[in-house]
């Protein structure tokens, strides 16, 4: 048959037989997505894996060890795939491995093919195909009680019978037919397998010029349905199942589109809504924290490595936690009870037009909220090549931490004026602009990398949608902590090295001299400012207000800490990079705040506050906001007159935190899902010169304009 | 006649499918085979995909993939 273009299957060479000495059976199970076979691995082997609803979520390989009846039993849980001739890497993976030749994974001594009971006929196809591989083979039937409660009824004996092999009826919650399986299976592994040979009969009978694959397809499905003549009967359905009544709705294209817009909405909103309040908590007791570290601590080096690098790092990873679970839990629930594939199904059209898929819709929208979680929730996506766009434009979509620098600069330097309508302002208006910039520029760049890069064939989208199912709240909780956990495991520890080195860049040289010259320059600086002014106008009592205040203990630090890090590797850099910024409309102080927020953008009010000596107020709320808005409103050109923050300029900083890559978080987690360096790369330098580019073009224009 | 211009909630019969790719064997190993009844359950909106059913399950396929699928009179 065509199946074996290597020629018949031959075991391993040097090998003691199965099932003796200390060597396992090797079982591996085989079957189609959405079929419960990881579900049977997990109550076969008992380690958890992640299962669900949606096509294609196994795709890494498992392997599970059991005992039955005294004999050691290695399982090796094989990619979901439709059929062995591969077409994805996914699928090859499943033909590598039966065939033993996958370096390191040895040949399986017998394969379970798990085949849904309610979709037998389409399930048997590659049952049918794993007998011709001529292994040893034992067919599950799994959700064998789903199917007798739909009133399909299975002649498992007699269907055994003429495939030759054993086919054996299982349930996983109840247990049932779990001993006759593992019966099966050491039984099959000893005796001689006989491929059945009913296909060949069937190929004679089609049309002999057809290309050799879709001949053997053809044939296959006749020949199941002369083997299912007589073995599956069917109970005429009374009236149409609930399922299918659910399905027509939510497929429907008006009803299915509301009921699909109100879920997302529902989804998105919690993400963002449910996910603050214990984002807050973290932080309040990551400050306390601090805060106790702070106060027994002697100050010093260690006192700011450990409270301003190390704390702060891991606050900067903890704080996602919330959203990433909270996200899996959703994408889990609608995974599990088969929504997932109905959305992509609804989504398909509007992706597909910018070179992406249906199933990028999640991924994408979960990015407004945190680009961590919707770059890990593309993992349902199987194609890599849709997987891998989705992945490198999900960062382009505003993000929460994106929110503050919009409202601070909206707020503070674009004019609060109607347009068009009374109650549509300015402020409100360019704030939407700032979220489609980023929408607008991930469809362009999905569309161009789709056309150049990535072309390549189109990936079809052939996609079952399986049956509506209660999801299984341990598979669900499987799948948040899963998720938590590899994030805290794997992107954590490097998001918190990153921290260190940001802070010693920040920190260090540090030269106490250079500080208090510093200092004393500021303030003489303030008092000839003073002087200047004429007595009693605003602009004198003001500046006799920040002289005041530099006198107290507090305001002295503020400006000391401002001198720091002026003098550090980090205010070093704002100046070698000025003549970079400089045609954004910023000065050194700005590219010095923009370096900062490299490696998490939210820190930017926190630096500039820092930079424009107001020491640690918090941006975030009303009073240190105004604080840092007066101060910006203030801030002028070194050695001149002339501001600033313009409205130009405040537009280029805006378009400049739409599109760069400013979230080391994201790039960590990027090369960890795509499992290369390079993307992370690619990654960080398309958004960055497509973040410079835009500022300037925005500053550019928006200064021709006004002058 | 091809399974893209089936009227939603009719049920037709498969001619053939055309092709020699894998997209055209990936809807031959799905059952889309000669003789296989298929019903047209729903479309999505502006002109995405269409949800078929057939040999007992539901499927969700492209339209220009529904057009390699010719329809027995």
């Amino acid at each position: 048959m065509s199946l074996t273009p290597d020629g018949p299957v031959v075991p391993a060479g040097g090998r003691s037989p199965a099932g003796t000495g200390s060597r396992p059976l090797v079982v591996a199970l085989l079957g189609n997505p959405n079929t419960g076979k990881s579900t049977l691995f997990s109550a076969l082997a008992g380690i958890p894996t992640r299962i669900g609803n949606y096509p294609g979520v196994t795709v890494e390989e498992k392997v599970g060890r059991c005992t039955h009846r005294g004999r050691a039993i290695e399982l090796v849980d094989l990619p979901g795939t439709y059929s062995l001739v591969a077409k994805s890497p996914d699928e090859q993976v499943a033909v590598d491995v039966l065939r033993g030749r996958l370096p390191g994974v040895p040949a399986p001594d017998c394969i379970v093919v798990v085949a849904d009971a309610t979709n037998l006929e389409r399930n048997l196809y590659l049952a049918t195909q794993a007998l011709g591989l001529g292994m040893p083979t034992v067919i599950a039937l799994t959700l064998s009680d789903v199917a007798d409660a739909r009133g399909i009824t299975i002649d498992a004996t007699e269907l055994g019978r003429r495939l030759g092999c054993a086919v054996i009826r299982v349930a996983t919650p109840s247990g049932m037919g779990l001993e006759a399986l593992g019966d099966a299976v050491l039984a099959a592994a000893e005796s001689p397998p006989r491929p059945p040979r009913g296909l060949d009969g069937h190929l004679a009978a089609v049309d002999a010029g057809r290309e050799p694959a879709a001949r053997e397809a053809i044939a296959r499905y006749a020949w199941i349905d002369e083997l299912l003549a007589g073995v599956v009967s069917r109970r005429p359905p009374v009236r149409r199942s609930i399922g299918e009544r659910i399905d027509d709705l939510l497929t429907h294209r008006v009803w299915g589109t509301l009921a699909f817009a109100a879920t997302m909405l529902a989804m998105f909103s919690s993400i963002f809504w449910l996910a603050t309040p214990l984002m807050d908590g973290i932080s309040a007791a990551m400050d306390w924290l601090s805060g106790h570290v702070a106060a027994v601590l002697p100050e010093g080096a260690i006192r700011s490595l450990l409270v301003d690098g190390v704390l702060a790092g891991v606050a900067g990873v903890v704080v996602f936690v919330p959203q990433i679970a909270m996200l899996f839990l959703f994408v889990a629930v609608l995974e599990g009870c088969g929504y997932l594939s109905r959305a992509a199904f609804l989504m398909d059209r509007l992706l597909c037009g910018v070179g992406l898929g249906g199933k990028s819709f999640i991924p994408l929208l979960s990015s407004f909220a945190c680009a961590i979680p919707g770059i890990m929730a593309a993992r349902t996506i199987e194609h890599r090549r849709d997987r891998l766009l989705t992945i490198l434009v999900a960062p382009l979509m505003s993000c929460s931490a994106r929110l503050p620098v919009y409202l601070l600069l909206c707020g503070a330097f674009v004019p609060n004026v109607p347009v068009g309508f009374a109650w549509l302002r300015l402020p409100a208006v360019v704030l939407v602009g700032m979220y489609g910039v980023g929408v607008v520029t991930a469809a362009l760049v999905a569309f161009i990398l789709s056309r150049t890069v990535f072309h390549g064939p189109p990936q079809p989208f052939v996609m079952e949608l399986p049956g509506w199912r209660w999801p299984q709240w341990q598979v669900v909780l499987e799948r948040v902590r899963e998720a938590v956990w590899s994030f805290l495991q794997n992107a954590g520890t490097l998001i918190v090295a990153v921290s260190i080195v940001i802070w010693a860049l920040a920190t260090y040289p540090r030269s106490e001299a250079a500080i208090d010259a510093e200092v004393a320059a500021v303030r003489r600086q303030l008092v000839d400012r003073l002087a200047g002014l004429p007595a009693g106008g605003s602009d004198h009592a003001q500046a006799e207000e920040e002289l005041a205040s530099l006198d107290t203990d507090a305001g002295r630090e503020a400006v000391r800490r401002g001198a720091a890090q002026r003098q550090s590797l980090l205010g070093r850099m704002g100046r070698v990079v000025e003549p970079v910024v400089r045609p954004l409309g910023w000065d050194w102080r700005l590219g010095c705040a923009a370096i900062a927020s490299f490696p998490a953008r939210e820190v930017v009010l926190g630096t500039l506050a820092v930079i424009y000596n107001l020491g640690d107020v918090d941006p975030a709320d009303e009073e240190g906001g105004s604080a840092l808005v007066r101060r910006l409103r203030a801030a002028t050109w070194d050695g001149t007159n002339r501001k600033v923050f313009t409205l130009p300029t405040a537009l280029s900083i805006m378009v400049f935190f739409a599109l760069c890559a400013q979230c080391a978080s994201t790039l960590v987690v990027i090369g960890r899902e795509t499992g290369s360096w390079i993307w992370p790369v690619v990654t960080f330098s398309y958004m960055t010169s497509l973040a410079w580019l835009a500022a300037f073009a925005t500053y550019q224009i928006g200064t021709w304009l006004g002058g | 006649m091809s399974l893209e211009q089936v009227a939603i909630g009719t049920t037709a019969r498969v001619a053939d499918v055309s092709g020699a790719d894998a997209v055209s064997l990936r809807l031959l190993e799905m059952g889309l085979t000669p003789g296989v009844q298929v019903r047209v359950v729903s479309t999505a909106p502006l002109g995405g995909p269409l949800e078929l059913e057939l040999r007992g399950y539901r499927l969700s396929i492209r339209r220009h993939e529904a057009a390699r699928v010719a329809i027995a009179n």
